[in-house]
C-alpha cells in the first residue's frame, strides 16, 4: 500500500485546522494522489459511504466510493486527463450497508502552491431525498422504498420478487394506511410488464353503476350521450398490472362481472358486442377480512379463490412499532425538504408519546402527525407540545399515568414484542435487530418476569 | 458446480448493479477449472438474475451490491458472497480454500458484509469446492 500524503501537504494550513474545516462541510470531500489512493476523508464523506476514515486513508477511491461509474466513467480520471471540473453530476453508490445512494458529484484537480498537480477532489452530496421526492410525484416505486425492519416486513420482501416475476393475481389485505398501494407498485416495477402502465381503480369511490363502464369502457350509442368509445380502465392497463383497491366494497352484480373478467380473461365494454381479450395482471387489495365475508354471503367465494392466488397480508403499524423511529426519521428528513426546514428530530418525550399510541391510521396517520408538528415546530427538535391532544388522551387511557417514562414505554414494548413472539427470547432479539444477551439484559434491567 | 464473478479486466468488478461482465468457472475435478466470460445482456436487475438462472450459477462472487439486487439473486436460490475485492485467480483461489473471509478481500468498511451478511443464514448452503 502506497504511504498516504498528509492533507496539510496541499496547502500552507495545519492538518488540524484543514480536517476542522473539512469535517465542518456537509457535504462528502475526498481528495486523491495521483494513482488514485485517498489521500484525505471528512466526516460527511464517512457519513455517506459508511466507510470511516482510518478505513479509507491509502484506499483507492473507487473501492471506497464504489459508485456505478468508478470503472468506466470516471470523473476524477476525467478531471485528471482534461483538467476540467466536473460539477453536480448525479451518479449511484453502494453503501457499506448495501443500499443504493443517488449523490450528486463535483470534481476539481488540486494543485499545491507552486501549480504543481497534487492529484485531484471529489465533493459529492447525498440526493436521496430529493430523488425519493421524485419517486413520491412519479410513484416509481420498488420495494426498496419501503422502510421496514419488522421480521414479518422482511419476510415479505424476501418474497416480493418472485411474486412479482409469477403473473398471478395477488390479494394484498391491510388496514388502511398500510402501504397496500406501494406494495401493488413495487410488485408491478418489478416486473416483467414496468414498462406497461400500472392502472390503480379505488372500487369504493366510484358509484357501481359507474364502475362497469370505468372498468370496461363503452362503445359509441350505447347510453345517451356515449357519442364515441371510451376505453376502460382494463384496456388502460393493457400488458400491464390493473390495481383494484377496495374490491371487498364491490355490489355482488360486479363481482359476477369480475369473476368472468377472471375466468375468461375476456370482457365485453358496454353496448359492445364482442368480447375483448385482455392481458392484465391483476392486484386486489382490501382492509375487510374478505373470508369473513364469504361466510356473511357479502362476497363471492369463488371471486375470492380467483383473487387470492397468492395473498399478502401487511401488519398493522401497532404490530410493528420498532418501524416507528425509522419512519420518523424518515418523514422528518421528507418534510425537512419539501418546507425547507431544518428540523433536526423528536425529544424522548415525544417519541415515548408515538410509540405508546395505537395508529389506527397506521403510518398514513403517523406521516400525518409529523407534518403537523412540523406546522408548530419552527426549529430546533420536536417535543410533547408539538404533538395532537388525542395522542395523550390514547396513552392517559392506555398506561393510565400521565407522563410515562420512556422506561415504562420500554417494558411495554418488550413485554408486548414478547407476547407475540411466544416469549421466545432469541426470536424476539432477532426481530428487535439486538443481540439475545442485549435483550436478556434488558429484560433483567426493566424487571420483566417470563413464563 | 458453477461459480460466477462479476469481473472488470482482471479484477472484481466494484459495483455488481452496474458490472458489464461476468466469468464463469466450472469445475469436475479438483485441477481443471474452466473459465467462461459472458457479458451481462442488460443492466435490469430482473434480467441479470435471470441470465445468472439461466447459466445454472450457483455461487455468485462480486463486489459491492445493492440489497435489492442481492435479495432477488437469493430468491432465485444463488449463494452471493457480496462486498469482495481483488483480482480474479486470488479469488477463485481464495474461494477454493475457504479464505475469502480474509480482510484484504474485503470493501474498505464492508468487512461485516463480506463474511457477514453474505454468509450469514447461508449455513449448510455454501458449496464446498469438490
Amino acid at each position: 500500500m502506497k504511504s498516504i500524503r498528509p492533507i496539510n501537504s496541499f496547502s500552507g494550513n495545519s492538518g488540524s485546522d484543514q480536517n476542522i474545516i473539512l469535517d465542518s462541510i456537509a457535504d462528502g470531500v475526498f481528495t486523491v494522489d495521483k494513482d488514485w489512493r485517498i489521500t484525505s476523508f471528512n466526516r460527511a464523506a464517512e457519513k455517506i459511504t459508511g466507510v470511516s476514515r482510518n478505513e479509507a486513508l491509502g484506499q483507492l477511491c473507487k473501492d471506497v466510493l464504489k459508485a456505478d461509474i468508478c470503472e468506466r466513467n470516471c470523473c476524477l480520471r476525467s478531471t485528471m486527463k482534461t483538467g476540467e471540473q466536473i460539477i453536480n453530476k448525479k451518479v449511484y453508490i453502494i453503501n457499506a450497508e448495501g443500499r443504493k445512494l443517488p449523490i450528486s458529484i463535483s470534481t476539481a484537480l488540486l494543485r499545491n502552491k507552486n501549480g504543481k498537480l497534487l492529484g485531484a477532489v471529489e465533493t459529492f452530496r447525498d440526493i436521496s431525498i430529493e430523488e425519493d421526492l421524485r419517486k413520491v410525484i412519479s410513484q416509481k416505486y420498488n420495494f426498496a422504498d419501503i422502510i421496514s425492519k419488522n421480521h414479518k416486513m422482511l419476510q415479505l420482501f424476501d418474497m416480493i420478487p418472485d411474486i412479482a416475476a409469477g403473473g398471478s393475481t395477488v390479494l394484498i389485505e391491510g388496514e388502511s394506511g398500510t402501504g397496500k398501494e406501494l406494495i401493488a407498485r413495487a410488485l408491478h416495477n418489478l416486473s416483467s410488464r414496468k414498462k406497461f402502465p400500472f392502472v390503480a381503480v379505488n372500487c369504493s369511490a366510484i358509484p357501481d353503476t359507474l364502475l362497469e363502464s370505468e372498468l370496461f369502457g363503452y362503445k359509441a350509442g350505447a347510453f345517451t350521450d356515449a357519442k364515441k368509445d371510451k376505453p376502460g380502465r382494463f384496456k388502460m392497463a393493457e400488458n400491464g398490472t390493473l390495481f383494484l383497491d377496495e374490491i371487498g366494497e364491490v355490489t355482488p352484480s360486479m363481482q359476477v362481472k369480475l369473476l368472468r373478467v377472471l375466468q375468461e380473461k375476456t370482457y365485453e365494454p358496454l353496448g359492445g358486442t364482442q368480447s375483448i381479450q385482455h392481458n392484465v395482471r391483476i392486484i386486489a387489495a382490501t382492509n375487510k377480512n374478505l373470508e369473513e365475508m364469504v361466510k356473511q354471503e357479502r362476497f363471492r367465494e369463488d371471486l375470492l379463490y380467483r383473487i387470492n392466488v397468492f395473498k399478502i397480508i401487511l401488519p398493522p403499524l401497532r404490530e410493528r412499532m420498532e418501524d416507528i423511529p425509522l419512519l420518523i426519521d424518515h418523514y422528518v428528513n421528507r418534510f425537512n425538504t419539501l418546507q425547507k426546514k431544518n428540523i433536526e428530530g423528536i425529544d424522548e418525550g415525544a417519541m415515548s408519546v408515538l410509540m405508546s399510541y395505537q395508529y389506527p391510521g397506521n403510518v398514513r396517520e403517523l406521516a400525518n402527525i409529523i407534518e403537523r408538528a412540523f406546522i408548530l415546530c419552527k426549529t430546533g427538535i420536536i417535543e410533547k407540545k408539538h404533538l395532537p391532544e388525542n395522542l395523550f388522551a390514547s396513552q392517559t387511557k392506555e398506561s393510565n399515568a400521565e407522563g410515562e417514562s420512556l422506561r415504562d414505554v420500554e417494558y411495554k414494548y418488550l413485554l408486548n414484542i414478547l407476547k407475540q413472539n411466544n416469549w421466545n427470547c432469541p426470536r424476539t432479539a432477532r426481530e428487535l435487530g439486538i443481540h439475545k444477551s442485549t435483550l436478556y439484559r434488558k429484560i433483567k434491567s426493566l424487571g420483566l418476569q417470563l413464563p | 458446480m458453477r461459480l460466477a464473478l462479476s469481473v472488470f479486466k482482471n479484477c472484481i468488478s466494484t459495483v455488481f448493479d452496474s458490472a458489464d461482465q461476468l466469468l464463469i468457472v466450472e469445475t469436475d475435478e479438483v485441477t481443471n477449472l474452466k473459465k467462461i466470460p459472458l457479458k451481462f445482456v442488460s443492466a435490469d436487475p430482473l434480467e441479470r438474475v435471470a441470465q445468472l438462472k439461466d447459466n445454472d450459477i450457483d455461487v455468485l462472487i462480486c463486489g459491492a451490491i445493492s440489497r435489492q439486487m442481492q435479495a432477488l439473486i437469493t430468491s432465485q436460490g444463488i449463494v452471493v458472497h457480496p462486498f469482495i475485492r481483488g483480482e480474479v485467480d486470488s479469488i477463485v483461489s481464495a474461494y477454493k480454500n475457504n479464505q475469502l473471509e480474509q480482510a484484504i478481500f474485503s470493501l474498505p468498511g464492508c468487512r461485516r458484509h463480506g463474511m457477514g451478511a453474505g454468509f450469514r443464514g447461508q449455513r449448510g448452503k455454501r458449496y464446498r469446492w469438490r
